[in-house]
């Protein structure tokens, strides 16, 4: 709990509940405001949608859920390639991260400045213009049409943020706690295990749910590398949602593929964003 | 020493999942193996592929040893030409047979994609092909593409309010003007005429049209010469700035795709609307219900109406193993009959031109001989390999000229200038 | 000799453990990055007919001609430093409220996460229908409000278009700065506010004097990571404005992208890249010099 001014005086209290509700209510409104009317398209008759001008309160006749049915249980499937996808990837990205981080931190690798350069500098690489080589590659090891094809450029391609971040994390950690464990005979690898990765747990589960977005959203390349139909990800089956003619653009369907599709990230973030708060526990200097 | 005995095992459940997530992945890598029956593959929009589901169907039934795999793709086609273009740079493409919008086909031939087809047809039998379809799909003269399915930009209008105002429907964009700005000031629609203004590929083929009407031409492939800059296509950006300027369009029509505009026409306060003939059977559903006509571009007395050729078709891949097969699948889809059925149900614009005046057809769809008259007058967009690139340069300084950024003299000339650069360079 | 073998052991230890990783990375990012190099001295496209053909430095004489790459780089530089710096200001500020508890929390952390989690696509349509000028939200609430009198063209005007763009992606990527930077406020210990009010300090001059130069590291990383997506932004762009109106949206990712994939000019768009590419290296490594230029300063004042 980090309050600006722990000192509190009666006086300042109501003007700090004040401005702290604004903040509160305008940050609400302004992440909330535009999927509200993906919400309200979402259940909304064609006939409605289309009407012009906008319908911002439909009344009950102008109102289904035939959307949501339409999408069928073909999509708990994209559900599944999506979240394993993302699952995989993001635990590959902490797994290979948080040592690496840890290594580039605590212990004194030769070419380490080298090291981190490169990384930054393959970090300025928009990853978009990756996918002609990528292409290649997949084809060379036939893993085309297979998790392996986006799990592994997911995880490459987020592991710069995860190092760079778990890497400021650990530098922050004060040396005593790990020159105590050292001369409690911890070897680098149990340290790293049992003190430093629960103390910045709250770093991890921020670049978990970072990657985990990514690799959820990410388009182009489940386009690209995945065209069996089972295997498709939740990006790309929105993709393929048409209305009746070639041309039109399904605002009903797409809406409520969009919100079912990310209603599983919500959830995710809701049961995690706990593990944020988790701050550097106390007592554990104390020794 | 006190410190959080923290779950180890999560961090190893970590890593273990994670080396199981890799290992089934592995495991589910399957060699290709080799079919009995000759299975062949073409990639085309979820949409589409749902609707050929009868006639794969019956095919399978006439040809059992043939199996048509259809995969499906987004409904959007830059996206599809994007996943054949990577198809096939890869090497051997896995789609034998290519169903390609009519823009792709000279890249695809000059990329050596294509397999010629010009002697698996019968010259005789593609004169009932609407004649810029065919054209559309030669590249130097050999035919890349059989047509399927046309598409033809169209003028649609307000039956009734035209009535109401005594009008006939326009012949010349001077009559659209006027017979706009009489129904506006009488307060009978507030917008006179809606199109797309968007920079996208539907500006580019909205263009032409406007282009042909005053008799200019965009690029000519066997003189090379580019009509950009000619009079012609000057006046022809100042008609569409004098919609906007003269509040016949409205100002954000340089945002509008096809579907703006269409909602624009059916929510009942426009005039005129340029689109594609599937807006026909959409507007039955909506407030102007029975009160539309739809009849070609309006041109300059004298000049040629001008309908942007669009539409789909067959072609073979070069690197394909089966080409006989899927030729035999590309025969079927052709038979008259099959097409009739399937231009009945799901009402896209046939290529063959008895099916215009077939009588199950227009039963159905009474505009179908409208259509025809507008497909005979098809213009192509330039069917160069280059296409991409020159649509390109020509949406953005066609759109600096509407948006007024540039003048329309700057923008053409600099648009030809471009173009003729990169022609030159291509050579 | 204890201390040498005792250092061994911690570099191979090292070693160990950044290896996989190093490796990850390499695997997919090597590859692509030295075959664009290795593409840019080569024609390759449509009159070659898609063989490569040396041709030296070709491709880069034509990048100076080039009016488009240089108007794409000087659209996406403004788009870049305009979105950072207001998903800077916006997110330090959801981070510090996201800070403080209070009931429901949870929930708004939650929901502070959502416009990063939404898929770009969908939403961008979505903000094309919000800023339409005739039936857009934005429109009929400015009018109500008696703003404007007319409707007026977003998307159609290429300022303005801009403008939207931004707003759209500013919208999305808040939150990922936000995130970091809570992640970040965390961390900092409460004595330290303690110490410091009981010294006198006011809540602003704690803000200033602890909480930046402490959150300073993620502040870094944010923008560093923010600055290589704008940079690169596709998805976006694509869908809400395809890069018009008259080029004035189109980014160099979008670009890059269409002289690959559509115009298959592989040589040439491999230059675009490796150009691009180095510009930003550049741009970081000048970002760097005056960093730690700024950071002795701090460092001196404190």
């Amino acid at each position: 709990m980090a309050n600006f001014n722990p000192s509190n005086s009666v006086s300042f209290i109501p003007r700090k509940k004040i401005l702290l509700t604004l903040g509160i209510i305008s940050t609400v409104l302004f992440c909330l405001a535009p999927v509200f009317w993906q919400l309200l398209t979402s259940f909304k008759t064609n006939a409605a949608i289309s009407t012009v001008p906008n319908i911002y309160f439909p009344s009950l006749e102008q109102l289904t859920f035939q959307h949501y049915l339409s999408l069928g249980s073909q999509f708990l499937r994209y559900i599944f390639n999506s979240a394993f996808v993302s699952i995989i990837s993001t635990l590959l990205c902490l797994t290979l991260g948080a040592p690496a981080a840890y290594a580039l931190t605590r212990l004194k690798l030769p070419g380490e400045n080298l090291i981190l350069v490169l990384i930054l500098i393959i970090t300025l690489f928009p990853y978009i213009l990756l996918f002609m080589g990528l292409l290649e590659l997949i084809k060379f090891f036939h893993i085309g049409n297979n998790y392996l094809a986006l799990i592994i450029p997911y995880t490459a391609i987020n592991l710069p943020l995860t190092i760079l971040i778990l890497r400021t994390f650990f530098q922050q950690l004060p040396k005593d706690l790990e020159d105590s464990a050292k001369i409690d005979g911890y070897n680098t690898l149990s340290m790293l295990l049992n003190i430093v990765l629960p103390l910045t747990f709250p770093a991890l589960v921020t670049t978990g749910i970072l990657t985990f977005i990514f690799a959820w959203n990410e388009f182009i390349f489940a386009l690209t590398f995945i065209t069996r139909e089972d295997l498709y990800t939740i990006p790309v089956a929105v993709a393929q949602l048409g209305g009746a003619s070639l041309l039109e653009i399904p605002y009903g369907p797409m809406a409520a593929a969009t919100l079912a599709g990310t209603f599983p990230l919500i959830i995710l973030v809701l049961i995690f964003q706990r593990r944020i708060v988790q701050g550097i526990t106390a007592g554990a200097v104390k020794g | 020493m006190i410190f959080v005995k923290f779950k180890i095992p999560l961090f190893y459940k970590f890593i273990l999942t994670s080396l199981i997530g890799v290992i089934i992945s592995i495991l589910m890598i399957k060699p290709a193996f080799t079919q009995q029956p000759v299975t062949l593959k073409v990639l085309v929009q979820a949409l589409e592929s749902t609707q050929w589901q009868p006639i794969i169907n019956s095919f399978h039934q006439t040809h059992p040893k043939i199996r048509l795999e259809v995969v499906k793709a987004p409904n959007n086609s830059n996206l599809v030409e994007d996943l054949y273009t990577s198809a096939y740079l890869l090497g051997d493409s896995p789609y034998d047979l290519v169903y390609m919008d009519v823009v792709w086909v000279q890249k695809f031939a000059a990329a050596g994609w294509l397999e010629d087809l010009t002697k698996k047809v019968d010259p005789q039998k593609l004169t009932d092909y609407i004649q810029g379809d065919v054209q559309g799909g030669k590249y130097q003269n050999k035919l890349y593409r059989m047509p399927f399915r046309t598409d033809v930009g169209m003028l649609y209008y307000r039956t009734d309010l035209l009535e109401k105002a005594g009008l006939k429907p326009p012949k010349t964009f001077q009559d659209l003007l006027t017979t706009s700005q009489t129904l506006q000031n009488q307060n009978l629609a507030q917008w006179g005429y809606v199109w797309q203004g968007k920079q996208y590929e539907g500006l580019a083929a909205m263009f032409t049209e406007i282009l042909q009407g005053y008799g200019g031409f965009w690029v000519n492939p066997e003189t090379q010469a580019i009509g950009l800059d000619a009079p012609e296509s000057i006046e022809a950006v100042n008609f569409l700035r004098q919609t906007i300027e003269q509040s016949i369009s409205p100002p954000g029509v340089t945002t509008y795709a096809e579907e703006e505009t269409r909602r624009l026409f059916e929510s009942g306060n426009t005039v005129f609307l340029r689109n594609w003939p599937y807006v026909y059977a959409l507007a039955a559903n909506s407030p102007i219900r029975g009160k539309y006509g739809i009849q070609p571009m309006v041109n300059l007395p004298g000049k040629q109406s001008g309908a942007c050729l669009g539409g789909w078709g067959f072609g073979i891949s070069k690197s394909s193993k089966h080409q006989r097969e899927a030729w035999q699948v590309i025969e079927y889809f052709n038979q008259p009959d099959i097409q009739r059925q399937y231009f009945l149900e799901t009402g896209y614009v046939p290529s063959r031109k008895s099916l215009f005046t077939d009588d199950i057809l227009v039963a159905k769809y009474n505009y179908l001989p409208a259509l025809l008259q507008g497909a005979e007058n098809a213009v192509l967009r330039p069917p160069i390999p280059q296409y991409a690139q020159v649509s390109d340069i020509l949406q953005r300084y066609l759109s600096a000229a509407l948006t007024g950024s540039k003048t329309p003299e700057a923008a053409m000339k600099e648009a030809a200038r471009e173009t003729r650069t990169l022609l030159n360079i291509n050579e | 000799m204890n201390t040498n073998s005792l250092e061994k052991q911690e570099k191979r230890t090292g070693w160990l453990l950044i290896s996989p990783a190093l490796f990850m990375i390499a695997l997919v990012f090597i590859y692509p990055i030295l075959r664009a190099f290795s593409l840019s001295v080569f024609t390759q496209n449509l009159g070659t007919q898609l063989q490569p053909i040396f041709s030296g430095l070709n491709n880069y004489q034509r990048i100076l001609a080039d009016g488009r790459f240089w108007q794409t780089l000087w659209n996406t530089t403004v788009f870049t430093s305009i979105s950072i710096i207001l998903e800077l200001i916006l997110g330090l500020f959801m981070a510090l409220i996201l800070n403080q508890s209070f009931k429901g929390r949870g929930l708004v952390r939650t929901t502070a996460l959502i416009p990063w989690a939404l898929p770009t696509a969908v939403m961008g349509l979505a903000w094309a229908w919000i800023f339409n000028d005739q039936y857009g939200v934005v429109n009929d609430i400015l009018q109500r409000l008696n703003i404007i009198n007319s409707p007026m063209t977003w998307l159609g005007e290429p300022s303005r278009a801009m403008f939207v763009l931004i707003i759209a992606d500013v919208w999305k990527t808040t939150p990922f700065i936000a995130i970091i930077l809570l992640a970040g406020l965390q961390s900092v210990s409460q004595d330290l506010y303690e110490a410091h009010a009981m010294d006198g300090a006011n809540s602003i001059q704690s803000f200033y004097q602890i909480t930046i130069p402490l959150i300073t590291p993620q502040i870094i990383i944010a923008l560093l990571f923010r600055f290589a997506q704008a940079f690169g932004i596709f998805d976006l762009v694509q869908v809400m404005t395809g890069g018009g109106p008259a080029g004035a949206t189109e980014t160099v990712s979008v670009y890059i992208y269409a002289t690959i994939r559509r115009y298959l000019d592989f040589g040439y768009g491999a230059a675009l890249v490796v150009v691009t590419f180095l510009l930003l290296i550049v741009a970081v490594c000048i970002a760097a010099f005056f960093l730690s230029k700024l950071r002795v300063n701090m460092i001196g004042d404190q």
